[in-house]
């Protein structure tokens, strides 16, 4: 996953690690979805600031089914097609509160160490 | 979900993927063809977007794995790219590593070939030798025989598993130009079961080649040497040829292969024939045991049964006996277990000097790589991540020297089985097998361990702020030059010791081999003359035979000498019987103890023969070695010993043994066993071995004493062995089927000497593993020595550009591991000395003395000095200026 970022010329940046899975985890925390919708999904909410590439999307989800955070599923869509479709867990649901708290704490240290440059 | 779980779901999740990623594109094209891309270009754009499938397929699949091994697999990767990076530590370390455990393999190797797993036959550790112990003689233990018929009932004995029948016989080939000896084994029908060892060619003996009718069949299996011997290993028409042996025409049915060399114990045959009672009228048993039947159980079965045995055929077993089975490996244990042990024990010294010089030189390394630790902790390693990284540098190093071990030790054990062929059995055969793999192994991860855990701890704490902050030459820590100091002092002293031990190995060679003989083996020979079984039992006809023998051979031209001896070659005495220290009588005197000699049966020529002086009184005439009574000349040992003022002559002695015991072959003289006068003292000659001291012996006519065989010492104006087959003709012109037997060089006799060999062989190997000890701690020195100087370049450069003299920075850099290798050196002497009982108890042979431990100290001395010197001179000889801008 890229960040990409207007103001600087466009050299890739990582995010930071665990950033994806909160992303997915917040997205199935609204409906269960399959991949691609999920996709779909992150690229529109970020506005298209965030270009997800597409597969690396496959092995956060791995990683989350293999922690117990999201269930999979075959299903039917609504477009007829046999798609693979993830929901999240209880236990999903509250590392997702608990990663987000943090994640609002450490957004606030960064703001407030990077405030005096900008000033 | 628990891992069994996410084991058996791994497979499903991988396949579940792959269709998942799949759907996925195919949505993301149908989408891209919606928005009225063409198909060609949504393939493209949707793969781009996508990334690569394959990365990312493996990158999904790698969460289900087990992060333990995948880790491990990373850390080995990285420790051999550090390896390949610096060559010349790797090949130094693997090698100091390679030295002890292939060493240590290899004398895993010889004793599980020797000791542990010798024999091929089947249920080798159930086979026992039939051994009975006479009351009157224990230290003498002899085999049992038994009728055909106590046999047959010996045989469904409970304690047993199966026996095997065998009686040796000489036979001679005939049907050819010149007869040859043919050591012949009569063996029972069921010898193929029994050894379970297929023939090489053809087959072996089996139970249809006697039919009941008793009739055997006349076939011959012939053994592996024999065969390559007189049939040049023809392998194509051997089956079915005939072998003419005694006038009587046999069928060779099969080869045996090489290993098979039953049994060396009783003296190996040529070849094998079915035993039946027509042709040998007794069996000795070789048992083969049930499994679970301990040795006691089966001793007090056979004990009932050989007493009731002997009340049918009283000659056959002695007075009193008791039975005393040994299983057939006892014999060697007895012979060079010892030897192995103490052997076994220098390698595993070897394998703790190279660990020791192992974990230095990773510690020196470590301390270069202080910089990278320092970093891989501060962003996060944690310290069992660091030991394991370390860890597994160390078993890396130690697998790698364990491959090139093991690959060398085949090759050392084969050296050492040859090096000593008489004291392992014959079917030894050094392989390299399944348990030896699994001792190098087990042998690799000790040896990982043992090196490796203490740099590994020492090393996984750095002192991340100090490290990072400096410069990488000036820091050091003390902790670590401690347990260098400690292990680099470790290798000096066990070096020593093996030293000592190697010192000590090769003064008592050099001592066996100047030892004074005190007769003159050069250019003479000694060759067995078996006589006619059936010869008279006239003790004055076989006399005069054996002295026409005698006088036949001394008129071959370029023999100067001609003796008989038929109880024993020097320097040995014969295994049992007479010839051995036994007990004599000295007329008018009651010793507290009873006095004892070993009795020699010998003609006048004798003492001339071997150059053994004649110190006082006379030799016996050829008139009285005629008659073989009344008389009877003494060694020096034992005139001392019974007449300390030397006055030994005209004493009478009576020796008991000689007396007419009514055995079949025998023939005595009428008064053999009565009053004899000493009439002469000869100086002494070795007669108990050559690492004994010289035993009491008393000389007598040979004619007093005869059995259907006799030895013949013959001094030649040449090589010996040249004149064998003149001598041979000769014997023949006296009686046309008069034969001999085995032939042996009496200097050479004295290689084959089991003190000569054994010392020879310890000599060699533990010079050989000294060797390896010394340069393996001389590298660990050496690069000891170099790490520090190279730390401290930038100091040293300091120190000459402010004028410091080269020699004194030589000082410097060698002053701290001088001191260490001193106190080495010390503990190593103390060592030595504190081992030397416990040492000459287990090599008998070795010699310790001041002298040699001084020649041994001042040798380790010089190297270590040579060794520190080395590295520290090129540290001096770095221009300053270079060593000041390397920072």
């Amino acid at each position: 996953m890229t960040l990409k970022s207007p103001k600087l010329p466009s050299e890739p940046r990582d995010l930071f690690p665990g950033a994806l899975e909160l992303m997915i985890l917040q997205t199935l925390h609204r409906q269960p979805m399959h991949g691609y919708a999920m996709v779909q999904h992150i690229q529109q909410r970020s506005h298209d600031l965030l270009q997800v590439e597409e597969g690396s999307l496959y092995p956060a989800l791995q990683r989350l089914l293999k922690a117990g955070l999201v269930d999979a599923e075959w299903k039917i869509s609504a477009s007829n097609r046999r798609v693979r479709t993830y929901s999240i867990t209880p236990d999903g649901t509250k590392h997702l509160q608990r990663e987000v708290s943090r994640f609002e704490q450490m957004l606030e240290g960064i703001s407030l160490v990077l405030a005096p440059a900008k000033g | 979900m628990n891992p069994m779980k996410r084991m058996f779901h791994r497979h499903t999740m991988t396949s579940d993927l792959s269709e998942e990623m799949q759907q996925h594109l195919e949505e993301k094209i149908e989408a891209l063809v919606a928005d009225g891309m063409s198909h060609e270009e949504a393939v493209h754009a949707a793969r781009r977007a996508f990334g690569n499938t394959t990365l990312i397929e493996q990158r999904s699949r790698e969460v289900w794995m087990w992060p333990l091994i995948e880790s491990i697999w990373a850390d080995v990767k990285f420790a051999l790219r550090g390896f390949r990076r610096n060559i010349l530590f790797t090949i130094t370390v693997v090698a100091a590593l390679a030295l002890g455990i292939g060493a240590t393999t290899a004398m895993f190797s010889l004793i599980y070939a020797a000791l542990l797993h010798p024999f091929p036959y089947a249920g080798a550790n159930h086979i026992v030798n039939p051994r009975i112990i006479d009351e009157k003689h224990p230290q003498i233990p002899t085999w049992f025989a038994l009728t055909p018929a106590q046999f047959n009932s010996f045989r469904k004995a409970k304690s047993i598993d199966s026996v095997l029948g065998f009686i040796l016989a000489d036979l001679e080939t005939t049907g050819s130009d010149l007869p040859e000896d043919v050591s012949t084994a009569y063996v029972t029908s069921n010898a193929s079961s029994f050894f379970g060892i297929p023939a090489m060619l053809g087959r072996g003996i089996q139970p249809s080649d006697v039919p009941d009718s008793g009739q055997s069949t006349n076939v011959v299996v012939l053994s592996y040497r024999f065969w390559k011997d007189h049939y040049s290993g023809d392998k194509t028409t051997i089956v079915g040829r005939t072998l003419q042996l005694n006038h009587k025409n046999y069928t060779i049915v099969g080869v045996m292969p090489s290993r098979f060399t039953f049994t060396e114990t009783v003296g190996n045959a040529d070849v094998y024939i079915p035993w039946t009672p027509t042709r040998a009228g007794a069996l000795f048993p070789w048992i083969k045991l049930k499994a679970g039947v301990s040795l006691a159980t089966a001793n007090a079965e056979f004990q009932s049964l050989l007493n009731q045995f002997k009340q049918e055929t009283p000659k056959h077993f002695p007075a009193a006996f008791r039975v005393s089975v040994q299983p057939i490996i006892e014999p060697y244990i007895h012979r060079t277990g010892s030897t192995l042990a103490l052997l076994f024990a220098s390698v595993v010294v070897l394998l703790l000097i190279g660990c020791a010089n192992c974990s230095v030189l990773l510690l020196a390394r470590g301390e270069a790589r202080h910089h990278e630790l320092a970093i891989r902790s501060a962003i996060g390693a944690s310290r069992f991540r660091m030991v394991r990284q370390l860890l597994i540098e160390a078993f890396a190093i130690s697998f790698a020297g364990t491959a090139m071990g093991v690959a060398a030790s085949f090759w050392l054990a084969e050296f050492a089985l040859r090096m000593m062929p008489y004291a392992f059995p014959q079917e030894a055969a050094v392989t390299i097998n399944f348990p030896i793999l699994a001792f190098s192994i087990g042998l690799a991860l000790i040896a990982g361990l043992l090196s490796g855990l203490s740099p590994a701890l020492r090393l996984s704490r750095p002192n991340v702020s100090k490290i990072i902050q400096s410069t990488a030459r000036t820091t050091g820590g003390n902790t670590s030059k401690r347990t260098t100091n400690l292990l680099i002092g470790s290798q000096i002293a066990l070096t020593f010791v093996l030293l000592g031990v190697a010192g000590a190995a090769i003064a008592g060679f050099l001592k066996v081999i100047s030892t004074r003989l005190g007769y003159d083996p050069h250019n003479v020979m000694a060759i067995r003359v078996p006589l006619k079984r059936d010869t008279d039992k006239n003790q004055q006809q076989r006399a005069n035979y054996i002295n026409q023998l005698r006088e036949r051979v001394a008129s071959v031209p370029g023999v100067i000498s001609v003796a008989v001896a038929s109880s024993g070659i020097p320097p040995s005495q014969p295994d049992f019987g007479l010839g051995t220290i036994g007990p004599f009588e000295i007329l008018g005197e009651q010793p507290k103890q009873q006095p004892q000699a070993a009795v020699s049966l010998v003609s006048p020529r004798y003492f001339a023969t071997l150059k053994i002086p004649l110190l006082r009184g006379r030799i016996w005439d050829q008139a009285e070695n005629q008659r073989g009574d009344f008389v009877a000349v003494v060694n020096q040992t034992l005139a001392q010993r019974y007449w300390p003022h030397g006055d030994a002559i005209g004493h009478q002695i009576r020796i008991l043994s000689l007396k007419d015991d009514g055995g079949p072959l025998l023939a005595t003289s009428p008064q053999s066993g009565g009053l004899r006068q000493i009439i002469g003292v000869v100086a002494d000659s070795r007669n108990d071995g050559l690492e004994r001291p010289v035993a009491p012996a008393i000389y007598v006519p040979y004619t007093t004493f005869m059995w259907d065989g006799t030895e013949l010492l013959v001094h030649t104006a040449g090589a010996p062995l040249a004149f064998i087959h003149a001598i041979r003709i000769a014997l023949q012109s006296l009686s046309p089927d008069q034969r001999t037997a085995e032939v042996g060089d009496l200097e050479e006799a004295l290689h084959h000497q089991s003190i000569w060999t054994q010392q020879r062989l310890f000599s060699i190997l533990f010079s050989f593993f000294a060797g390896l000890a010394l340069i393996s701690s001389l590298i660990g020195l050496t690069s000891t020595v170099s790490f520090a100087a190279a730390r401290r370049t930038n100091e040293l450069g300091i120190r000459m550009a402010l004028g410091a003299q080269r020699s004194h920075i030589v000082w410097i850099v060698v002053r701290a591991t001088l001191a260490t290798v001193g106190s080495g050196i010390v503990v190593g002497l103390v060592l030595d000395l504190a081992l030397e009982n416990v040492l000459r108890h287990w090599t008998p042979g070795s010699v310790f003395t001041p002298w040699m431990i001084a020649v041994v100290a001042f040798l380790l001395i010089v190297c270590t000095i040579v060794a520190c010197l080395f590295p520290a001179r090129r540290a001096a000889m770095i221009d300053p200026m270079v060593a000041l801008r390397g920072e």
